[in-house]
């Protein structure tokens, strides 16, 4: 079978976006606030986007093993490295994690002693919202998932050289994939607890989880369709068909609504009950982040359902290259509008607190500006040279998959 | 559909099947005398249907007060009730429109009768807000229309008109999608009958004659009803769980309301379906269509759904604590611990609990096991209602308004006598139509039937496995 072989051309321009990030990262550094806020706002939101990425596609891996689905055997190999890329998230999301122990970043409002100590609501929540409790659910929940991502991993690599028509390999990646499914789901809440609905100490969402989770989701599902259709432009996945990006355009359109859905119930419980102490989140990101806020709807809802509604904007590529991108965006933006408010709020309070001059001078960040996007590509070309190393790694298509020959003779209608 | 199919699949037509078997064997119940056990199963749901007009009746002619609602508890079994049958509605528009989007092939075997389930359940379902009314001749006030009783309109923003409008869609498009599948099986039972029994399935199957462009008009209207029907799949829970969320009620008014009312109707739907199923399989001899594979699929449903109804509810008790607002906390706390709380923990065991023995192939492939685990499911979910709604309304802001309720004859009657309206609904279906749609069995015949699945596996050990890999 094929392998990748990742061309000099590519590396450099994976190489090229991390040095536009690094440099980014650097002007971000020098020209910040005395707390670094924006510095390490920008962190929080590509770690946590990158990593969720890649989880959410562990969790869409096992979910599909275990669901006997056929269709996406052929480039399923394109989904483990997304997932093994958690690997390198997760280092991001500890380093920030220890910047909650050792206290180089002022992220979390409920991480400073000084506004925790004149805040009972927060203090109520301390048994929670501490370094220690974030340490754990990034090191042991992650390494958890990185634990089983690398078995899922291994014996897909292994039934290439193994497999036999018993499927006996297989039928051991679905005891991790059905072991995947309950620690992915209840671990992952918490970590997103911690990671993003903290920033806003005093608010809290039942359906935060999950609407992250779908957020993650639809920009998983985008990158995949990005990658193949690169790959195949590139001349590999001949049996590739339009079928196959029929089903990825539905799923690109599916999970959008599903988002939208989430995002509406969130949205419309919390206006409807108008309780102050929950509008008080949206309240914020109307009045100073509108652009952004509606613009999250139009992308991530609007666009992807009335382009992708029709049945052969599915299966087109370029249809499907323009929402993916778009979304890819949007969902970005939707992690800005979720991080940056609240690191703002903190950090404001803590430099009139301590330091009024800065304080004076500090102003929100109500838009993402070109650092924010240098950060961004950065990030994406770190993900993208991972995804394409690792798929130099190993062989293209899986060619002992159980499902191989369905997903070579794959057909919708 | 690939024509390729991969041998670790397992067939869903056993019994080396033909196609004219299959015709024989799902036409069959229908055109035999009932069987002795039909007819005592329908006389017992007779008279429980009896019960239900009766009570019902008692209830509009003696008014609510017969029950045993109060000043604070406005709500009670009716409402529970209510919620309960809406979800069990749901497994069959999951199973007939979101599974054929997602082309499981395994559908086939059960969506039929689970369609007619969910419409019967929804039939059910809608005699609970109608009774409630007190008044219920005056139901069709809940109809927007310009009206003689003064510039009176319905509450457009409150969500039990949305819920009037969702549940009339939700009805009339599982109504049409679970006709629309049955025409071309009622022109078979047509084409085989004579005299008077051929003229009515003649009326009933719109002139069917099986023609190309009619399959083809067919075939596309099932998709564009499964698309519709797919997003009032989640809307109709939504709007249900909207009626608490959108209140100011602790234990009501949280934001995850919304998905984890939509995954405990599918949960609660797809036990339902067990419960019909396995009894209807054996009843009617159609184990060869419903199989063990068909029960295994449907039992990992209930445990996915299971579970995450188990991460909302542990996800509510967190961020009751973390929310570190005392009424949401006691909520809760009264809720595991107040006078209600065998309801609390029979919730718990039923639907988180007990559901992880499907963790196990072995159970999931037990008759008996998923038999009995699906009474469980019904009963977990209908306490699960009457948790959210009861146990909340009896523990309001102020103590000096606490109360307690328990139902009265008629309350009881009425539910008990819901279960037999169902019943008799669903025994006079499988008498007068085909339970299992014959026409998609046959559809996935060649794919999936045990004797074609043997040459696949020929077929992909050649292409796969064979030494020039």
């Amino acid at each position: 079978m094929q392998s990748f072989s990742f061309a000099a051309g590519e590396r450099k321009f994976f190489g090229i976006c991390m040095i536009i990030g690094v440099i980014s990262l650097i002007i971000t550094y020098l020209t910040d606030d005395p707390l670094n806020s924006r510095f390490w706002s920008n962190i929080l939101i590509n770690a946590s986007f990158f990593t969720g990425i890649a989880f959410i596609t562990l969790f869409l891996y096992a979910a599909k093993i275990l669901a006997y689905s056929g269709w996406h055997a052929q480039f399923k190999r394109i989904m483990e490295s997304f997932y093994m890329f958690l690997g390198i998230g997760l280092i991001f999301m500890v380093v920030l994690g220890l910047g909650t122990v050792m206290g180089f970043h002022s992220l979390y409002e409920w991480n400073n002693e000084m506004l925790v100590s004149e805040d009972i609501i927060i203090q109520n929540k301390s048994a929670f919202l501490n370094p220690m409790w974030y340490m754990f659910a990034t090191i042991v929940f992650g390494a958890s998932w990185f634990f089983v991502a690398r078995q899922l991993r291994a014996l897909s690599l292994k039934e290439d050289k193994v497999g036999d028509i018993e499927f006996k390999v297989h039928k051991r990646m679905k005891v991790w994939a059905a072991i995947m499914l309950p620690l992915g789901g209840f671990t992952s809440a918490a970590a997103i607890w911690l990671w993003l609905m903290s920033l806003d100490a005093h608010w809290y969402s039942t359906l935060y989880g999950w609407y992250t989770g779908s957020s993650w989701l639809v920009a998983s599902v985008a990158f995949l369709i990005l990658t193949i259709i690169y790959l195949k432009e590139r001349g590999y996945y001949p049996k590739v068909t339009d079928d196959h990006f029929h089903d990825l355009g539905k799923y690109l359109f599916a999970f959008s609504v599903f988002w939208a859905y989430l995002w509406f119930s969130q949205y419309m419980l919390i206006w409807y009950a108008n309780i102050g102490e929950a509008t008080v989140y949206y309240q914020t990101r109307l009045e100073y982040y509108p652009f952004i806020f509606y613009a999250n709807v139009a992308i991530n809802f609007i666009l992807p359902f009335f382009v992708l509604l029709r049945n052969d904007t599915k299966r087109k590529k370029g249809t499907l290259i323009f929402v993916s991108i778009f979304v890819i965006i949007g969902h970005w933006l939707d992690k800005f509008l979720m991080v940056v408010p609240g690191v703002d709020y903190t950090t404001k309070k803590i430099l009139s607190a301590t330091n009024p001059e800065a304080a004076a001078e500090f102003s929100r960040l109500i838009m993402p500006g070109f650092l924010e996007f240098g950060v961004f590509i950065g990030f994406i070309g770190l993900f993208g040279y991972f995804v394409f190393t690792s798929l130099s790694k190993a062989p293209l298509v899986a060619s002992k998959d159980p499902y191989l020959e369905e997903s070579l003779h794959h057909h919708v209608v | 559909m690939g024509s390729i199919i991969s041998p670790i699949r397992e067939p869903l037509v056993t019994g080396n099947k033909t196609y004219n078997q299959i015709t024989e064997d799902i036409c069959a119940p229908t055109e035999r005398a009932p069987s002795i056990s039909w007819v005592i199963a329908f006389s017992v749901a007779n008279v429980l249907a009896a019960v239900f007009l009766f009570t019902s009746a008692w209830t509009i002619w003696q008014g609510v007060g017969t029950w045993d609602l109060n000043r604070t508890i406005g709500w009670g079994w009716d409402i529970t009730n209510f919620v309960w049958w809406i979800g069990i509605g749901h497994a069959g528009t999951l199973i007939s429109a979101i599974l054929l989007l997602f082309r499981q092939k395994w559908r086939t075997g059960v969506n039929r009768a689970a369609e007619a389930m969910t419409i019967f359940a929804v039939a059910v379902a809608g005699q609970f807000p109608l009774i409630h009314m007190g008044r219920a001749w005056f139901a069709f006030f809940v109809f927007p229309y310009p009206n003689t009783r003064g510039p009176l309109w319905v509450n457009f923003n409150s969500p039990l008109l949305w819920d009037v409008f969702a549940i009339s869609t939700y009805a009339t498009v599982s109504v049409l999608f679970w006709y629309v599948g049955l025409i071309p099986d009622l022109a078979t039972v047509r084409d085989r009958a004579r005299g008077f029994r051929k003229k009515i399935y003649g009326i009933f199957s719109f002139g069917w004659t099986g023609s190309a462009k009619h399959w083809q008009r067919w075939e596309s209207l099932s998709l564009i009803l499964a698309g519709l029907a797919t997003p009032l799949v989640l809307s109709v829970h939504t709007i249900v769980s909207f009626d608490f969320a959108t209140s100011v009620i602790p234990g009501w008014h949280t934001t995850i309301f919304p998905p984890y009312f939509v995954a405990g109707a599918i949960f609660s739907g797809f036990a339902m379906v067990q419960t019909l199923m396995i009894i209807t399989r054996y009843v009617l001899k159609l184990q060869d269509y419903i199989t063990i594979a068909h029960i295994e699929s449907m039992n990992k449903v209930i445990l996915l759904t299971g579970t995450m109804v188990g991460v909302a509810y542990l996800t509510e008790v967190f961020v009751a604590w973390y929310s570190g607002y005392i009424y949401e906390q006691f909520a809760f706390y009264n809720r595991a611990f107040g006078p209600y709380w065998f309801a609390y923990f029979a919730m718990m065991t039923c639907n988180l609990v007990s559901p992880q023995i499907f963790w196990f192939k072995k159970m999931r492939r037990n008759l008996y096991v998923t038999f009995i685990m699906s009474i469980f499911v019904n009963i977990g979910m209908w306490y699960e209602r009457f948790v959210i709604i009861a146990t909340t309304l009896a523990r309001d802001y102020l103590p000096s308004s606490w109360s307690l309720y328990s139902p009265t004859w008629v309350e009881i009657g009425i539910f008990i006598g819901s279960i037999g309206v169902f019943f008799t609904l669903f025994l006079i279906f499988v008498r007068v139509a085909p339970v299992v749609a014959i026409a998609e069995i046959k559809h996935i015949l060649k794919s999936s039937g045990d004797q074609y699945l043997e040459k696949q596996k020929e077929y992909v050990q050649k292409q796969q496995f064979s030494e020039k890999n």
